[in-house]
C-alpha cells in the first residue's frame, strides 16, 4: 500500500482496520500522523451530524447567517453593556469639564506669575484682549492691572487681574466653556471658582482673597458683544 | 409542493388498519425511528419542511411495503434507504430549487478549528455546503452506518467511488476546518 492509496483509504474510511492500512502506518509518519487529524475531524462530523441543520441555513436566498446561535442572555448582556457604557460617559462628561479646567486655569496662571505683579493696563490694552474673544466689560479699569489675550484650550480667552480689597484675583473669561454651576477648588495654593456666565463661564483665583465675591461681580460685568465683531 | 396536511403516515395510516394490534409494535417502532429519518433527511434536503415530506411519504411507503420487513432490527436502515429514495425521487421529480448557500460560504470564509459551538456551526455549514455527491454517502456512512459496499449498491456506484467521494468531502472539510489538504485521489470510477 501506498501513501496515496492510504490516505484515500483514511479520508474514506478514518476508523478502517483494514491490516494493510494498519501496517502502512506503522512505517509512515505522515500518513499515521494524516489519520490522527482525520479521526479527531471524523468525531467532529458525528457531532454536527447528530443535531439536524441549522433553520438558519434554511431560511433561502438572501438570508445572511448570524455567525453564531443565538444565546437568550444576550439582548440582556447587550443591553446591560449599552447602560453601563452610557452611564460610564455620562459620569465622564460631568465630571470632566470642572475638574479638569480647575486644573488647566491653574497651570495657566502658573504659567504667567507675572500678571500677578501688573500695576495697570490702559484701556486699549483691556479692549484688545476682551474683544479678540468677543466680549465686553462694564468695570473700571483701573482696578484692572493686567490684561492679555491667551490661547487657552484652544481659544483666545481675556485673562485679567483685577485688583481687589483682598489683593489681587485672576479672572479668565472663558466664553466656550460651559459649566452647569458654580464649582468651588483649591489648588497650588489658590481658591478658585468657575461660574456659569452668559456666555460660557468664568474662572476666578485668588491668594487668599474671595473668589466668589468676584465671580459673581464679574458675572454682572461681562457681556458678549455681537458675532460679528 | 408539498404535501398537504401532514398527519402522522405511521398513525393515520396504523390507526386504519384492519388488525390494528398486529401493526401496533410496527407502528411504535417506525414512530421510534422517526427523529433519526427526520434528521438524516434534512441534511440530504436541507429544508426542514422538505425532510418532513419526504420522512412522511417513506413512513407511508414502508408501511405499504411492510411485508418486506423480515427482521425488526434491520429496520433503521431499510427505512433510512427508503428516505434517501423517496428523496432522490423527489429531487428528480421536482427539480428542487437548491439552497443558496454562497452567502454561508462567505460568511465563514476564514479557516476555522471545532473547539466551540460557533466553530461546529461553521462546520455543520461546511457539511450542508458539500456537494450532494459527496454529502450524501458523507450522511449515509455517519449518519446511516452504512458501508461502502452498501453505499454503492445503494447509489449504483463501484466501491471505489464511493471511496473517492468519502475521501473528497473529508478533504474539503478538512481545509474549512483550517487543515491541510491532502493531494487529491485520481476518480475511483463512476457507475458500478
Amino acid at each position: 500500500m501506498n501513501c496515496e492509496h492510504a490516505r484515500l483509504l483514511i479520508g474514506a474510511e478514518p476508523r478502517s482496520s483494514a491490516p494493510e492500512l494498519a501496517q502502512h502506518l506503522q512505517t509512515c509518519a505522515a500518513c499515521a500522523q494524516f489519520r490522527e487529524e482525520m479521526l479527531a475531524l471524523e468525531a467532529n462530523i458525528e457531532h454536527a451530524l447528530q443535531q439536524p441543520p441549522q433553520a438558519a441555513v434554511q431560511r433561502g436566498a438572501g438570508s445572511r447567517l448570524r455567525s453564531a446561535p443565538r444565546q437568550p442572555w444576550r439582548p440582556w448582556a447587550l443591553a446591560a453593556s449599552v447602560l453601563f457604557a452610557s452611564v460610564a460617559v455620562l459620569t465622564l462628561w460631568l465630571l470632566r469639564p470642572t475638574d479638569t479646567l480647575a486644573h488647566d486655569v491653574v497651570a495657566h496662571v502658573q504659567a504667567e506669575p507675572e500678571s500677578w505683579l501688573g500695576q495697570q493696563v490702559s484701556a486699549q490694552e483691556i479692549g484688545h484682549a476682551l474683544n479678540g474673544a468677543g466680549v465686553a466689560l462694564d468695570v473700571t479699569s483701573d482696578k484692572i492691572t493686567y490684561a492679555q489675550s491667551c490661547w487657552f484650550r484652544g481659544h483666545y480667552v481675556p485673562h485679567l487681574v483685577v485688583q481687589t480689597a483682598q489683593g489681587p484675583a485672576t479672572v479668565l473669561i472663558l466664553r466656550h466653556e460651559q459649566v452647569k454651576g458654580p464649582r468651588n477648588f483649591h489648588e497650588a495654593g489658590m481658591n478658585g471658582v468657575i461660574v456659569p456666565a452668559q456666555p460660557g463661564s468664568i474662572a476666578v483665583l485668588t491668594h487668599g482673597g474671595n473668589a466668589d465675591l468676584v465671580a459673581r461681580q464679574m458675572q454682572q460685568d461681562v457681556r458678549a458683544l455681537p458675532e460679528s465683531q | 409542493m408539498r404535501n398537504p396536511q401532514p398527519e402522522s403516515p405511521v398513525l393515520s395510516v396504523g390507526g386504519r388498519l384492519p388488525g390494528a394490534d398486529s401493526g401496533a409494535p410496527l407502528t411504535r417502532l417506525f414512530e421510534s425511528l422517526r427523529p433519526d429519518l427526520l434528521r438524516f433527511a434534512q441534511w440530504l434536503a436541507r429544508d426542514r419542511a422538505i425532510a418532513e415530506d419526504i420522512v412522511q411519504e417513506s413512513l407511508l411507503r414502508a408501511w405499504r411495503s411492510r411485508e418486506a420487513l423480515k427482521d425488526a432490527s434491520a429496520a433503521r436502515p431499510w427505512l433510512l434507504t427508503i428516505v434517501r429514495r423517496e428523496h432522490a425521487r423527489l429531487y428528480e421529480r421536482k427539480r428542487l430549487e437548491l439552497v443558496p448557500l454562497d452567502e454561508v460560504a462567505e460568511t465563514h470564509a476564514g479557516p476555522v478549528s471545532v473547539d466551540t459551538e460557533d466553530d461546529l456551526f461553521a462546520l455543520r455549514h461546511a457539511i450542508m455546503r458539500l456537494p450532494l455527491e459527496y454529502r450524501e454517502p458523507l450522511v449515509l456512512q455517519v449518519l446511516g452506518g452504512f458501508s461502502t459496499e452498501e453505499i454503492a449498491q445503494e447509489l449504483s456506484l463501484s466501491a471505489s467511488a464511493v471511496l473517492t467521494r468519502l475521501f473528497r468531502a473529508r478533504n474539503k472539510l478538512r481545509v474549512i476546518c483550517g487543515l491541510s489538504g491532502a493531494p487529491d485521489v485520481s476518480d475511483g470510477g463512476g457507475a458500478a
